[in-house]
């Protein structure tokens, strides 16, 4: 019977050509829009690690005396200051930790046939790998002995290690990060992430790092930040040593918490920290404040997804309900120059029920060749979004889900405008049409 | 005259359709008059002038990895042979690209800091005296700064300069009523004197909301990572960029030259997403308007379809071409005027709704009143033409049965 229905459909379709390409290009439209703003929503929201992210926290702390206020939601600023994020580091709880900060170097072989370039680095403890589940190629973290001893070593990405040594295994091999010459100890797997979930204030969606390199080497080699500096009262900057003693916040920090209870015991340990600190005449102010934050609520509250973008899915979903009426109308008008055919089929037996879902079917098809069209539509939508702002070419796309909602907007769509339609005709009265005929 | 009473009642006798059309129109309206707001937003944020002349300037970035030099006597001599090579006008050390977003600011003070005054938050850039020819930005009041009141260290608070430069818009801000020539403020709590006051000069995020209170303090923090800008004549640009890494590199080689920019293109990355936006809105509203045009002309196609015999009928009867025009006029006109309605309270609750969730200015009455002209105008055109098909159906046609 769908069979039929189907073949009717097509016989239909094929009889009003002009009407149903509009109603079919109407949906095209309507999903193309959608989803084209849709996709880079979804993309740009999408947990980005999510068989974990419930279990890595970002801590901040209150560090202002009383009387001062932060440009954030909560009053919180949004990094911690140099000797926070290394006393958090160093305190004895056993769970994995690390503070991180991106800066860049020039690299070369230190010989005149490599050019120096200039790469981005990120400066964290050995546990960073482990926390961010970072897929190696070649070698594994430094050593904690290697990070104890400030011994200069790198973890270097699969784009250098190809441009430098031919994608061969480079561990052991030495590089130039600046003047200073670095052990390479491993070399990671090219990072696919929409989002730059660990460190959004140098732009969530920027590139990742290409050199890791232990935090301790920040210190002796007075590595500045690549991101914010921000201070909350004035403090004279004159160099590194002042910086690492100020209390201005600059780094950030990861703490991976499996449990509700480690959760609770670090959220404890904070607060001790807070209340130790205050003893120590820092933290001057009435109620301690921290806050924990999961990456998803870490996103969430810096307002990774844009404002544009939400206004323009809210938009576009509107366009979607204008197409909905405007072929509800075509459809109208479609099925009900049918009616005196109706007729004829009521007449000669076929059930309400019958002429309903033969209508159904027929908009149905119109609604998923439609949405095929839409994708084609969204595809080249995404393609304008990445062809106007390179920041976008790894949010302007599809993936599978995008790609399974597109004909499934478009049928529920298409449903709904043909509910209507579909009622009205299978109400019709034989009666009349027999008697004129 | 109108016959809108008889209308009215045809239009309550198939609601669907007209309610349809009456939908479409209101969404349209609340769509494309919040749209067409925020595309003029944007729009005549990107026309904005900036202050520079953005095609006769570039940028580049000089990472510094050699220790056997000093870095501010190697940045003057890099400043003397960029400013010796042919087609360059003039060229300084800069700490904050402008237009980049990527910069310093702090508050400038009337008194130094525990004493509470009035403090404004500033974009500030630290450049020698030839940064205001490199700026290519003109004094309104004042002088440049003299060279010998360019310090060159890293000790702002203590040893640091004396002297500052300030836009027009900061002076206003800072003393609104008063000449702000020769006044003393405070930056990081060191008191400089206003010696120049320039017009418009845009602060390395123009869209940000410190957009125009910029200053230059003349100062020379010389580090390893470290900017400097260029400014040429037009046609000599590209010609001066091209070469302008090997000519650093010729001076000194222990170090990389990146993004060598055109103060253009460092904008137009800077604005890419508000360009983005604005084309996204552009392309919704173009479409959204076609696809509510054909959707009242397919409307009225429907509805004479379904008329035929009784406009053959009122034909027959001696009802003129145009009285069967001016039906579907006024017609199309009722329900266009009650989708408008509607569709300008949507549009303004719209509009609420979008201000109360995102940072957007609330939403001006003349584009509620603009869009509603335009779409009763399209609709009008989209009724006419069925209409006048309309009016040529042969009265005999009341004499047939369908």
């Amino acid at each position: 019977m769908f069979l039929h229905y189907i073949d009717l459909s097509w016989r239909s379709i094929k009889r009003t050509p002009v009407i149903s390409f509009l109603m079919v290009f109407a949906i095209a439209i309507g999903i193309g829009l959608t989803m084209t703003s849709l996709s880079v929503y979804h993309m740009m929201s999408m947990d980005p690690i999510p068989h974990k992210s419930g279990a890595i926290f970002y801590p901040q702390l209150n560090i202002m005396d009383d009387g001062n206020e932060w440009h954030s939601s909560d009053n919180l600023p949004y990094q911690l200051t140099y000797q926070d994020a290394v006393n958090l580091y160093n305190a004895d709880i056993p769970v994995p930790k690390s503070p991180s900060f991106r800066s860049g170097f020039s690299v070369h072989l230190n010989s005149p046939d490599v050019k120096p370039t200039m790469e981005p680095a990120r400066l964290v403890n050995r546990e960073f790998f482990t926390i961010f589940d970072r897929p190696f190629i070649y070698g594994a973290p430094w050593s904690l002995n290697s990070q104890d001893t400030h011994e200069y070593v790198v973890v270097i990405s699969e784009k250098i290690n190809n441009r430098l040594f031919a994608g061969k295994d480079s561990v052991g091999q030495h590089i130039y990060l600046d003047n200073n010459s670095y052990r390479i100890v491993g070399v990671t797997a090219n990072w696919e992430h929409h989002v730059k979930y660990y460190d959004v204030n140098n732009g969530a969606f920027n590139s990742s790092e290409q050199l890791y390199i232990p935090f301790g080497i920040g210190a002796l080699e007075e590595v500045t930040t690549w991101g914010n500096l921000n201070g909350w009262k004035h403090e004279a900057l004159k160099n590194y040593q002042d910086l690492m003693q100020s209390e201005h916040v600059w780094l950030q920090f990861w703490v991976q918490l499996n449990t509700e209870e480690e959760k609770q015991q670090f959220a404890n340990f904070l607060m001790t920290y807070m209340e130790d600190q205050r003893e120590k005449g820092r933290f001057n102010r009435e109620a301690l404040e921290y806050k924990l934050r999961n990456v998803t609520e870490w996103l969430e509250y810096n307002s990774v997804v844009s404002e544009d973008n939400r206004i323009l899915v809210g938009l576009s979903f509107m366009f979607l309900l204008v197409c909905v009426s405007n072929i509800l109308g075509l459809l109208l008008a479609k099925f009900l120059k049918r009616a005196p055919e109706v007729g004829v089929r009521r007449a000669l037996g076929a059930s309400k029920r019958h002429i309903f879902a033969q209508h159904i079917v027929e908009v149905s098809v119109i609604g998923l060749a439609g949405g095929l069209l839409g994708i084609v539509i969204a595809q080249i939508g995404l393609w304008g979004i990445r062809v106007t702002n390179s920041y976008y070419d790894d949010l302007a796309t599809m993936d599978v889900s995008m790609l399974l909602a597109a004909p499934l907007i478009a049928l529920v769509a298409s449903f709904l405008a043909g509910l209507y339609p579909a009622w009205l005709v299978c109400r019709t009265q034989p009666a009349i049409y027999l008697k004129s005929q | 005259m109108l016959d809108i009473k008889p209308i009215f009642n045809a239009i309550r006798r198939s609601k669907i359709g007209a309610l349809l059309l009456l939908l479409q129109i209101a969404l349209t309206m609340a769509i494309v008059s919040n749209a067409a707001f925020m595309i003029n937003d944007h729009v005549s944020y990107l026309r904005e002038d900036t202050g520079f002349p953005e095609k006769e300037i570039f940028s580049l970035s000089v990472m510094t990895f050699g220790k056997d030099r000093t870095l501010s006597q190697q940045a003057e001599l890099d400043e003397t042979m960029i400013r010796n090579l042919p087609g360059v006008i003039d060229a300084s050390l800069i700490q904050a690209v402008p237009l980049s977003g990527g910069g310093s600011s702090s508050s400038v003070r009337l008194k130094p800091s525990p004493e509470q005054s009035k403090s404004i938050n500033v974009p500030y850039y630290y450049m020698d005296d030839h940064g205001l020819n490199t700026f290519g930005i003109k004094l309104i009041e004042g002088r440049n700064f003299r060279p010998e009141e360019v310090i060159v260290g890293n000790d702002f608070t203590g040893s640091g300069p004396n002297t500052i430069i300030v836009s027009h818009a900061l002076a206003k801000a800072l003393f609104p009523d008063g000449n702000a020539l020769g006044e003393t403020v405070y930056l990081k709590n060191r008191p400089l004197e206003i010696i120049g006051i320039v017009g418009t000069m845009k602060s390395p995020w123009p869209n940000g909301m410190r957009d125009k209170t910029t200053a230059i303090v003349p100062f020379m923090d010389v580090q390893s990572y470290q900017h400097i800008l260029v400014r040429t004549d037009k046609t000599e640009r590209a010609n001066v960029m091209a070469n302008i890494e090997q000519n650093m590199l010729d001076i000194y080689d222990k170090r990389v030259i990146i993004n060598v920019d055109g103060l253009d293109k460092t904008k137009e990355n800077y604005d890419a997403t508000d360009v983005l936006m604005m084309r996204m809105l552009i392309v919704l509203v173009v479409i959204l308007l076609l696809v509510t045009a054909l959707g009242i002309f397919g409307l009225t196609q429907f509805n004479i379809s379904k008329r035929t015999k009784q406009i053959g009928t009122r034909r027959a009867l001696g009802a003129r071409k145009s009285a069967i025009v001016r039906y579907f006029l006024v017609e199309n006109t009722m329900v266009c005027i009650a989708g408008l309605l509607i569709g300008g309270i949507a549009a303004v609750v719209l509009g609420n709704v979008m201000m109360k969730s995102y940072s957007i200015a609330s939403l001006e009455p003349e584009f509620i009143v603009g869009t509603a002209v335009f779409i009763f105008a399209m609709s009008i055109l989209a009724v006419i033409f069925p209409a006048m098909r309309a009016a040529n159906i042969s009265p005999s046609i009341a004499t047939r049965s369908i």
